[in-house]
């Protein structure tokens, strides 16, 4: 990219070094030249003088436009920063097998969909209808893996969620999980809201020790937190309490619950037991994150080659016409009436200079 | 009287630079009103899988004069290549452990998604790895029909170093057909034995693999012909023999020969990678090249076009005059 001037730029400055020879026509005309003895022998004559001043001109425009128009001149594009309705959503998602299976509990067959192929639909839904929202995207089972970092691309992040359906790993860490959809979050801007997003059908119990880090990540970031719980029919509830003892072994959904209720952020869990329960619930975390987000709007830089093109055609134009009416020094020229003045006047200081 | 009449009209259109004039100016008018021309390029789609096993932190690599992991010139390679890549191919991503790979996202396009891309493709970490093993030849074999199903060619990234070691009855059969999906296995790692560094379960550096950390044979199936002759050798009791197996398999290099045996049994191509540079030209020779929709501006060779014949319409000027000669209309 060239050095813009002000906003105007050209896009191979380098050509520009070329803008010396656009001086070529002060220095000799494109008319056809005649030696003549005296010059002083034709009287001086105002029009013809005006005449060779516009065919220089002519000339000078011409090989300046075509330099310039090859130079690729452009106005250049400017970031605008706006407001818009949005956030920032770090999705944080379950590969373990058993996302795989349908909310019955289920190997899919025929019509029936599973859990994944439900979410991976629903969320992509989500993701298109949103404007001005950053995704990322994580993944987790047994390791956390970064899928996608936070971006405004839509396509890239699609891309990502279409392939959350694909067979899923082994376990539900979902603690480690957690640290690092916190971190896609980067470093905190003002005014920005944050959510986060973890969509699992389970739950695994936290270590303790981790769960004093999560707590001073989340204090940091302050992500409003969703939970949406693909839930299999039979198994538990977030809210049942165990019939025997009440751990974190026996019980992790309802403690993970209970961990995300004690984190002091903005919380909700959404229990989905089906498809039409998922699209409900992520219409219902739609409809709550809706705070303004400061985005960039790109406008496209403007070409200004064809008008460049223009320019030298004209000059072009100009210099053609008078190549037309190019008269030769003949003894009818010198008695040519006040009509033929023009391309006689014309040639007539052609050559003067020529002399 | 016209004056028109008096003018030596079909002498100035004979002249040379008039000639040249109008040609210049109709180029300069194509070139005002002419759009994009419409170009056939190509460019690739490619499912990338990269090995995120233990043995690819060996540091046998240098980059920028430090020592390097094979995942971080891995990681750099395909980040370069993707930059290098014609704008329109596509990208898909996979990790490898275990015995398969894991899909992250389906393919992207490298040019318009390239900040997201670069970010993912900055992100891969041995740390993402689900489990221990390292089954090459299933994750290779699953990878080639990953491929397929996306529609892509593959470009997988690998050391070759099977953990555990390949049975002695040698390569799994491959049920695909060979050839059908094309592409490139690059062998990442020195051709020199490396040892290969061990984390403990914080994620930190301790120390390396000693011989007796690895399985140094395979003892699943049938035994080998030379298991005879070892010693302790019992048909029943110790088909392999009675000692421990001794071996190298607690050091890593890349098994060029391992990997090109299976380029040969599923008809990819294989190249070593020699440092994070020349990936895309590989690969953009081996992955099937794929008609993308491109845009050529004609603009600049009709202005430049344009520009060479009126500068000669001037230059012309140069020559010395001709003497007044009277001329006939």
């Amino acid at each position: 990219m060239g050095a813009p001037l002000g906003s105007f730029g050209v896009a191979t400055p380098w050509l520009l070094w070329l803008l010396p020879l656009a001086l070529l026509p002060l220095l000799r005309s494109a008319t056809r030249r005649t030696a003549i003895s005296a010059v002083s022998a034709a009287p001086a004559d105002p029009l013809s003088a005006a005449l060779s001043a516009v065919l220089t001109g002519a000339g000078l425009l011409a090989l300046t436009g075509l330099i310039v128009a090859l130079a690729g001149p452009y106005r250049a594009g400017e970031s605008v920063t706006r407001t818009g309705i949005g956030a920032q959503v770090s999705m944080l998602i379950d590969r373990s097998g058993s996302m795989n299976e349908t909310f019955a509990g289920r190997q899919p067959s025929g019509e029936e969909e599973s859990k994944a192929a439900a979410s991976r639909r629903i969320l992509g839904a989500f993701v298109g209808e949103r404007a001005h929202d950053l995704f990322a995207v994580t993944a987790f089972s047994t390791a956390p893996m970064l899928v996608m970092p936070m971006t405004d691309r839509r396509d890239a992040v699609r891309a990502a969620i279409s392939a959350i359906d694909r067979p899923g790993l082994d376990y539900t860490n979902v603690a480690r999980g957690l640290g690092m959809a916190l971190s896609q979050f980067g470093p905190a801007a003002p005014g920005v809201s944050r959510a986060l997003l973890l969509v699992s059908d389970g739950a695994a119990v936290i270590d303790p020790r981790i769960q004093a880090q999560l707590r001073a990540e989340f204090a940091k970031v302050r992500p409003n937190l969703y939970w949406l719980f693909l839930r299999t029919k039979g198994s538990p509830s977030i809210h049942d309490k165990p019939a025997g003892e009440d751990t974190p072994q026996a019980a992790p959904e309802r403690h993970l619950d209970l961990f995300f209720k004690s984190l002091a952020v903005p919380y909700r869990a959404f229990e989905a037991e089906g498809a039409e329960a998922v699209a409900g619930a992520v219409r219902q975390i739609e409809a709550l994150e809706r705070d303004p987000i400061p985005y960039t709007e790109i406008r496209p830089r403007r070409d200004l080659t064809g008008y460049a093109y223009a320019v030298a055609a004209l000059g072009l134009l100009l210099l053609v016409l008078a190549k037309l009416a190019e008269a030769d020094f003949l003894r009818q020229g010198a008695r040519a009436t006040g009509e033929r003045a023009a391309p006689a006047g014309q040639a007539g200081a052609e050559r003067r200079k020529a002399a | 009287m016209n004056p028109v009449r008096h003018l030596p009209l079909g002498k100035n259109l004979r002249d040379r630079r008039f000639q040249a004039l109008a040609a210049a100016l109709v180029l300069a008018l194509a070139a005002v009103f002419a759009g994009p021309l419409p170009l056939t390029r190509s460019g690739v789609a490619v499912l990338a899988v990269v090995d995120i096993t233990g043995s690819m932190n060996v540091r046998d690599y240098t980059l920028d004069g430090k020592p390097a992991s094979r995942l971080d010139v891995a990681r750099a390679g395909l980040r370069r290549m993707v930059a290098e890549l014609p704008c329109g191919s596509r990208l898909a991503l996979a990790l490898f452990t275990e015995r398969r790979p894991f899909l992250l996202f389906t393919p992207i396009e490298v040019c318009a998604d390239f900040a997201p891309l670069d970010g993912a493709l900055a992100g891969i970490d041995w740390r993402m790895a689900w489990e221990g093993d390292s089954r090459i030849t299933a994750g290779l074999h699953r990878a080639i029909q990953m491929a397929g199903e996306l529609d892509t060619d593959l470009l997988f990234v690998t050391d070759g170093q099977e953990t555990p070691p390949l049975p002695s009855t040698g390569l799994p059969p491959f049920d695909g057909k060979p050839g059908a999906v094309r592409g490139l296995i690059v062998g990442a790692g020195g051709h020199a034995l490396s040892p290969i560094p061990k984390y403990n379960d914080r994620g930190r550096e301790a120390g390396f693999y000693g011989e007796t950390d690895v399985q140094q044979e395979n003892r699943f199936g049938p035994p080998p012909d030379d298991a005879e002759s070892r010693e302790g050798y019992n048909p029943r009791n110790a088909p392999f023999g009675a000692s421990a197996a001794k071996g190298t398999e607690h050091l890593s290099s890349v098994r060029e020969p391992h990997l090109k045996a299976l380029g040969a049994q599923t008809g990819l191509a294989y190249a070593h990678l020699d440092g994070p540079d020349g990936l895309a030209a590989t690969l953009t020779a081996a992955a099937t090249p794929r008609p993308l929709p491109g845009r050529i501006d004609p603009r600049p060779f009709l202005g430049g076009l344009a520009l060479a014949l009126a500068l000669a319409a001037f230059l012309a000027g140069f020559r010395p005059a001709r003497p007044l000669q009277p001329t006939r209309m």
